[in-house]
This record gives structure tokens, C-alpha cells and sequence, in this order.
């Protein structure tokens, strides 16, 4: 009886949503463009399922922070494909490729991320094509892996770090600009750019978050990168320096994309030799790093030796058992040259001997001050006997 | 003034001894108590702010939204540090050639096969196989060892440090081999100077907690004696000496 009563109830409330959703109103902000009335559901906190993996996940959509954040005036289902069944039963996963109906200001066309995607599919972060796929392309990051929908904030760091100054811009641009929503969204579009999204060590933890995972790297045939945190680069970073020259610095300088990192063996990409020159010396960039970089100072390694250059001087990997390095030893044999070898090997020897010359010095002195306080010790002994027995 | 001889810890001597008159032995004149003071504070400077680098990253947090002004301040220590480091060392080149204090204290400080025999000898002493310590010049082989690390020490850091501040001029590989020595040589030297030099000043018995030569220059007659017998007897035999290395207190 009592189950025939909680049916007629659910199968009541459901049929009142219907109603509701057919009158078409709406219950979010009216800054969100809820279209599709989808806040009809996921306004609410506790919305969300566990999957098949077990993984919470959470479909709630904070109307007012995704009103402000760089998607905030695109509808649900510009991005999410296959809601129109209620529940959703083949909702697929975003595709950041997708055209998105809004219309591309510069080409009046429907814009979509489709070049960067494409651009990003033909990097070192692809997953390959169809027909040479990468191998553990699961590996590989996604967009969502390095964006997040990020929200407009007011410019700052320019003239203090006030609102003031958004302010103040702002109300220029409403003079001529008379739709204030709209100006306010192509200023906070336009400043986003402007500032940095991520500190240069929030920029190193992303990257050093596969990087530094060994296991993971030695499955592409990449070394792990615990090298960085032995450059002078790392100490700006560390200590928070604003001219500090993280990841992206050196590998997509000014005139690069991060969505386009190349082999540097590649001639589009800036560390390849004949390039060096212009990375290091950041002409034209924000950051002043080595403006006088010469040929010399700039065709050199930046992060110390690691392992590749240990696999080819036969010396034994730390922190490798049970990880499969045969591709970083097959990488290691085009990636370092005759002259890298030497350098390392030179290094190397340099270390040990400071290493046996530190040793040594610290034992004889060490040794030669021990027996010299027990000496004086000793002679004090002595001192004092003859003085008591005076 | 002074500093007591081995005597007792300081026990045993008498309070009543007047000390007005009394003979002490200049080790150090005015000149090279100015160069140490100097070199001494660049030394600490230099130490301080190049292990900053090598600290872990926990204890850099801690500087939080001021690491940028640390860093900044870092460099520029560090930098004029090395400078005025730098000055020092040419500085007391020109007085080891140029002024007749800095030529005795080179001839002085030159190594001679004595300090082998005195080495050797000090080594018995020490392992009670000998009853007397060998007896010391101006310098001993202790001095000597220092002074020579001092100055490789010197020489090695300064030229790579010389490197790295103009970097771009090198090849990436000199800049490697730089950032590895200065590093290296660092090292080194804090640790001589710590068990080397801080014993010597600090921590063996009879001078602990600080032996004051460096401020005062001079030591008593009897850790003279004591210490550097030779050159007391030399000392006490020529007159010319006397007038250079000793100090009667009014």
C-alpha cells in the first residue's frame, strides 16, 4: 500500500516537472543563459551519481560562478551533446572540438576550439593518428587535464591589485559600448588574456605532474624531469620571482602555443638548435631573460644530466627497479650526442673529484682536531695533577 | 686582553697578577685584523645567501609572498659579497708584495720542509709518542694548510662565480662546470672552515668560547711560549723583532 503511495507521489512529482519544463520557466540567474532550464535539476548541491568505476561524480552547476567563468554565456548543450533524453542516458563526453553556435567575431563563422585541437593532436601531447596511434595514449593529457573553467576575474597587478582599475576601464568602454553585459564580457574575455592564469610553480606542479612520474615517462621513452629542480630556473620559481622562468618560458616562448609543443628536434620548435638564440634571449617578451644569449650559452643543456645520459655511460639507474626502460635507452641514442657524453662525463668526474677531495679533507681534518683536543685535554690533566700536588 | 695559555681551564691562575706591563706578542696587526673582519663577514654573507639555493622547498614556503624581495636581496648580498671578497684578496696581494708587514708574513707563511718534520712530530705528540709538541715558527703547518686552502679556495670561487655572474658569455658547458665548482668549493669550505678554523678559535679547550687574537691582534707571553716556541725565542733574541712583535700593556 504504502510503496503504491510513494509511486503515485514520484510518478506525480515527475509529471509536474514535465509541466513545469513544457511552460518553459526557469529558475536560474538570469546572467546564466539556462536555455535548456538544465538548473532546473542541477541547481541542487547533492545532484550526482557514483559511475561504474565507483567515482563520485557531481553534477551540480553553481549558476552565479559559471555565469562568471570564460563558458559562462554558452548554453548546456552548445558544449554537452546528448541531453535531450530526461534522465540522460547517452550524454557524451565534451568534445572541446565541437562548434559551439557562437559566432567568431574576426571570420563570422561558428567558432569551435578545433584548431587548437588540431594543433594540440599534432604535438608531443597528441595521441597520434588513427592509422600510428600513440602508444598508452591513456596517458596522454586532455584539455580538462590543464583547464579549468576558468572564471573571469578583475585585471589586476597592473596600478595595484584593486578592482579599480577593471572599474575604471570598464566604464570607458560602456560609454560607447552601451549594452553593459556585453561589454563586460568582452572586457573580462579580452583582460583574461592578459594576465597570467596559473604562478610560474602552479605552471611547474601541472607539467611535473606527469613529468616527474617515472613510471609514466619511461612508457613514452621520456626521462623524468626531477633535473629542472636542479637549475638556477627552479630557485627563481621556487622563491617566487615574477620574471622566474618556469616550463612553458623555455618550451612555448613568445610566438608559440603550449596546444603545439614540438619534438625539439622539430625545426618549428623553440628548442631546436637553430632557435635557441631567439628562447633564450625572449626579444619582444614579457619576461627579460638573456637578452645577450649567445650561440654558445644557448645551444647548451638546460636541465642537468638525468638518466638517458647515465644509460649511455652504462652507470646504474636510481629509482628505476621494476619500471621498462628500453625506450628512454633507445630515445637516449638520437637524443644525446658524442659531445653530450663528454660533457657529462667531464661533470662527472669534476663532482667525483670534489666528492673524494671533500671526503678526504673532512677525515684528516676531522681526525687531526680529534686528536688534538684529547691532546689538550691531555696536557690539562697533567696541569692539573702538578697542581694538586703542589 | 690575550688569550689564556694552556693553563687549567683558567684555574690555578692568579687574580693578583697585576697585568699593567705585561708583555704580549702581536700575531695579527692592524692591516690583517681589518682584511679577516672583512673577508670574515663576506665569507658568512656569501655562505648564507649561496646555501639559499640549496635549501629544501618546505623552508622557502615560509618566506611565502615575500620570497621575491629574499630572492632579490639574496642576489645582491651575494653579489656584493663576492665584490668586496674579491677587493680583499687583491687588496692583500698588493700587501703581501708592497708593504713590509704583508713581504714577513709571506716569507713567513712559505711552506718549508719543517712543517712536514713538525707535522709528523705534532702526530706523536698527539698519540702520546712524543712528550713535547714539536716547537712552531710564526706559522705552523696548521696556518700554512689554511692559508694555502684559503687562497685556492678563493681563487676557485671567485673566478666561477666571475663566470656565472656574466654567463652569457660562455658556452653552457664552462657555465655547467662553474655552477658545479662554486657549488663544490662551497662546500668544501664551510666545512674546513667549520672543523678546521672554528676549532682552532672556538672549540679547543683552552680557547673556548672565542679566542679574541682576531680583534685584539695580540696573545699573552705565555701562550707565546706555549704555542709558537720558536718564534718566541726568536723573537726574544733581536731586538728588531721585538720592536715589531711585541706590545707592552701601559
Amino acid at each position: 500500500m504504502k510503496l503504491n503511495i510513494l509511486k503515485a507521489f514520484m510518478v506525480g512529482t515527475l509529471a509536474a516537472l514535465g509541466w513545469w519544463l513544457s511552460l518553459g520557466i526557469s529558475f536560474g540567474s538570469d546572467a546564466v543563459s539556462d536555455t535548456g532550464n538544465c538548473l532546473l535539476c542541477h541547481r541542487y548541491p547533492s545532484i550526482g551519481r557514483y559511475d561504474e568505476k565507483g567515482i563520485k561524480r557531481v553534477f551540480y552547476v553553481n549558476d552565479k560562478k559559471f555565469a562568471a567563468s570564460v563558458h559562462g554565456k554558452l548554453a548546456c548543450k552548445n558544449c554537452h551533446v546528448g541531453l535531450d533524453q530526461i534522465p540522460h542516458t547517452d550524454v557524451k563526453k565534451v568534445d572541446c572540438a565541437t562548434k559551439c553556435h557562437i559566432t567568431e567575431p574576426s571570420t563570422n563563422q561558428e567558432f569551435s576550439h578545433a584548431n587548437m585541437v588540431n594543433k594540440y593532436e599534432a604535438s608531443v601531447h597528441g595521441k597520434g593518428s588513427a592509422e600510428n596511434p600513440k602508444p598508452f595514449a591513456e596517458d596522454l593529457p586532455t584539455c580538462k587535464y590543464c583547464h579549468e573553467n576558468r572564471m573571469y576575474n578583475p585585471l589586476q597587478g597592473m596600478w595595484g591589485s584593486s578592482e579599480a582599475l577593471s572599474n575604471e576601464t570598464l566604464a570607458r568602454c560602456i560609454g560607447c559600448h552601451t549594452k553593459e553585459n556585453w561589454a563586460r564580457d568582452f572586457y573580462a574575455h579580452f583582460t583574461h588574456r592578459m594576465r597570467r592564469r596559473r604562478t610560474q610553480a602552479e605552471v611547474v606542479k601541472l607539467c611535473t605532474s606527469c613529468h616527474e612520474n617515472r613510471e609514466k615517462m619511461a612508457r613514452h621513452g621520456v626521462e623524468s624531469i626531477d633535473t629542472y629542480k636542479d637549475t638556477f630556473h627552479w630557485n627563481l620559481v621556487r622563491y617566487g620571482v615574477h620574471n622566474a622562468p618556469d616550463c612553458i618560458s623555455c618550451h612555448v616562448p613568445l610566438g608559440h602555443s603550449t596546444h603545439d609543443i614540438r619534438p625539439r628536434e622539430d625545426p618549428v620548435s623553440p628548442l631546436y638548435v637553430f632557435n635557441r638564440i631567439k628562447t633564450c634571449s625572449n626579444q619582444g617578451g614579457i619576461q627579460v631573460c638573456h637578452p645577450a644569449a649567445t650561440a654558445e650559452f644557448a645551444g647548451g643543456r638546460v636541465h642537468a644530466y638525468g638518466t638517458k645520459a647515465q644509460m649511455l655511460t652504462g652507470n646504474k639507474l636510481k629509482d628505476y627497479q621494476g619500471i621498462e626502460t628500453d625506450r628512454i635507452l633507445k630515445r637516449a641514442e638520437t637524443d644525446l650526442s658524442g659531445k653530450d657524453i663528454f660533457h657529462y662525463k667531464v661533470l662527472k668526474f669534476i663532482k667525483l673529484i670534489y666528492k673524494i677531495l671533500i671526503g678526504g679533507t673532512i677525515l684528516f681534518m676531522g681526525f687531526h682536531q680529534w686528536l688534538d683536543f684529547l691532546a689538550v685535554k691531555r696536557k690539562q690533566k697533567q696541569l692539573k695533577g702538578l697542581a694538586n700536588g703542589k | 686582553m690575550g688569550n689564556k695559555a694552556l693553563v687549567l681551564d683558567g684555574e690555578g691562575v692568579p687574580e693578583t697578577e697585576s697585568v699593567r706591563g705585561k708583555l704580549f706578542f702581536v700575531r695579527l696587526n692592524y692591516a690583517e685584523r681589518v682584511q679577516h673582519m672583512i673577508f670574515a663577514v663576506c665569507f658568512m654573507v656569501l655562505v648564507i645567501t649561496g646555501f639559499m639555493l640549496k635549501i629544501p622547498d618546505s623552508v622557502v614556503t615560509y618566506f611565502g609572498p615575500f620570497g621575491e624581495a629574499v630572492f632579490s636581496y639574496r642576489s645582491l648580498l651575494h653579489r656584493t659579497a663576492g665584490t668586496i671578497m674579491i677587493f680583499v684578496c687583491f687588496y692583500h696581494v698588493y700587501y703581501l708584495l708592497l708593504k713590509a708587514a704583508g713581504r714577513r708574513w709571506l716569507i713567513d707563511m712559505l711552506p718549508r720542509p719543517k712543517d712536514l718534520w713538525d707535522m709528523r712530530d705534532n702526530f706523536l705528540y698527539y698519540i702520546n709518542l712524543k712528550k713535547e709538541p714539536p716547537e712552531f715558527d710564526r706559522f705552523c703547518y696548521k696556518h700554512k694548510i689554511e692559508y694555502g686552502a684559503l687562497i685556492a679556495g678563493t681563487t676557485i670561487v671567485s673566478v666561477t662565480g666571475l663566470i656565472l655572474w656574466t654567463e652569457y658569455n660562455w658556452s653552457k658547458f664552462v657555465v655547467d662546470i662553474a655552477t658545479l665548482v662554486h657549488g663544490m668549493e662551497a662546500i668544501l669550505a664551510c666545512l674546513a672552515i667549520m672543523i678546521w678554523h672554528f676549532y682552532e678559535i672556538h672549540f679547543r679547550p683552552h680557547k673556548f668560547p672565542l679566542d679574541k687574537t682576531w680583534l685584539t691582534g695580540v696573545i699573552d707571553e705565555e701562550e707565546m711560549k706555549e704555542e709558537y716556541a720558536l718564534h718566541y725565542k726568536k723573537i726574544m733574541n733581536d731586538p728588531e723583532l721585538q720592536k715589531i712583535y711585541t706590545k707592552r700593556e701601559p
